[in-house]
């Protein structure tokens, strides 16, 4: 025994230099859960206040050019107002499913190889995990973790995050997902090959998803691939969104998420 | 018994970790270099003290670091391992001495402390970029990624040092 704590008391700062690593690599591992409600992030109230203060500070002498990403998206919302199909005006379980929550992005990032970004809505605003997040140009993410007011959220850029999508033409469903190499590209999976694909094709989110509303824009294929031993095509897209200057963005929440959700995992059982 | 210089740290912890959080992932070149320079403060801290206790002190700043990176763990462990080797690489770089305590760029010269620190930065810059990419996929992208984000983070570092540290005292 008393070898024992002579050994332990020898070997301390190695024993402790061991304990360190091991939370350090227990705190890694956990945070690859796809939702959890760590403090340890950047939707902590202490830290996303800060990074808002930055941000602010940064925005300032942005004003211009945010000014005109609204000016366009107001547009664009405009332009589809006034092209809607006079029989969706009056449906109401078609509207009311989706509703969006508008967000400030307070940090984000796009040159890491697993990017994610603050915003500035949180459990006061009826954000929870696992929500979508877009921008007025398309899918940009999707809830991680809230705290009071702020929330982090998993950018499209990151390698985790597949988004069920379709190609707009053919109605094929795919999967998009990214690569970790350029913050303007994005790779689409599980196209078959029998499927007319070809460049300059919409990609934009499935029906099949309960995170984004259906129709949602992604990106467009800019890159084809075929190689003999594969049964999928190897394609590319550039995404419509420019992750390098968001500055607002959207929570998408879905009434019938829990209804639609329970419904499918009952058929699992 | 060692005297440290307590104000000199306290304008390290300022200079380094705190002036770090709002310029995280702001300070970026040619979208490769990423300037980790809060490492400055772990590399700078007092050789000799209680190896526990800078252990701790890193496994703190890292996490302070990951924090606002949401990257919990993967800062703080590099800084730990750093605080762990720091010391005996130091004895390893430099010819050691009994009244090396203080760090600064003046006190061991310019040749001393890139020995010194270089290869820690650049081990510190592999673990981070290595598990947050999770494993070596992208090798090339990866090795730029680490190899430029050494060069940066190392010239912030020796300017700040240069800066902040103290003359050498003519008796």
């Amino acid at each position: 025994m008393r070898n024992l704590l002579d050994f332990l008391y020898r070997y301390r700062t190695f024993g402790l230099f061991i304990v360190l690593e091991v939370l350090c690599a227990w705190l890694i591992i956990q945070y690859n859960n796809r939702y959890n409600a760590s403090f340890l992030n950047s939707s902590n109230t202490l830290a996303a206040s800060i990074s808002q203060a930055s941000q602010n500070t940064e925005n300032y002498f942005k004003l211009q050019q945010i000014n005109k990403q609204l000016l366009e998206e107001n547009e664009r919302l405009k332009d589809s107002l006034i092209n809607r199909p006079l029989i969706y005006a009056g449906n109401d379980s078609i509207k009311a499913r989706y509703h969006a929550t508008k967000a400030r992005v307070i940090n984000n990032t796009y040159r890491r190889s697993m990017n994610f970004m603050t915003l500035d809505v949180g459990q006061q605003a009826g954000v929870a995990p696992g929500m979508g997040v877009i921008s007025g140009t398309g899918v940009i993410g999707q809830v991680k973790s809230v705290s009071q007011n702020f929330s982090t959220v998993i950018s499209l850029l990151h390698r985790n995050l597949m988004v069920s999508s379709t190609l707009k033409r053919t109605n094929t469903i795919c999967t998009v997902s990214w690569d970790g190499l350029s913050p303007i590209q994005a790779e689409v999976k599980f196209v078959p090959k029998h499927i007319d694909l070809q460049v300059g094709d919409s990609v934009v989110t499935s029906d099949y998803n309960s995170v984004f509303p259906p129709g949602i824009m992604i990106g467009i294929v800019s890159e084809v691939n075929v190689k003999e031993e594969d049964v999928y095509y190897g394609a590319r897209i550039d995404l419509t969104t420019d992750f390098t200057s968001l500055t607002y963005a959207y929570v998408i929440s879905d009434d019938l998420k829990a209804e639609q959700d329970s419904l499918e995992n009952l058929l699992e059982q | 018994m060692i005297r440290i210089n307590h104000i000199l740290q306290a304008k390290y912890l300022a200079a380094f970790l705190l002036m770090q959080i709002p310029l995280l992932y702001r300070l970026v070149f040619f979208d490769v270099a990423f300037g980790f320079f809060y490492v400055g403060y772990i590399l700078l801290l007092p050789h000799g003290t209680n190896r526990s206790l800078i252990m701790v002190i890193g496994m703190l700043s890292g996490l302070l670091i990951d924090v606002f990176s949401s990257t919990p763990g993967i800062h703080a462990s590099a800084c730990v391992l750093i605080t762990f080797i720091k010391d005996s690489w130091y004895n390893v770089a430099n010819e050691h001495s009994e009244d090396d305590v203080d760090l600064s760029v003046n006190a061991v010269g310019l040749w001393g402390f890139t020995k010194y620190a270089l290869p820690l930065i650049f081990i510190h810059h592999c673990i981070i970029f290595i598990v947050e990419n999770g494993g070596l996929i992208n090798f090339w992208m990866l090795s730029g990624k680490i190899f430029y984000s050494t060069i940066l983070s190392f010239i912030i570092i020796l300017t700040i040092g240069y800066l902040l540290s103290p003359r050498k005292q003519r008796i």
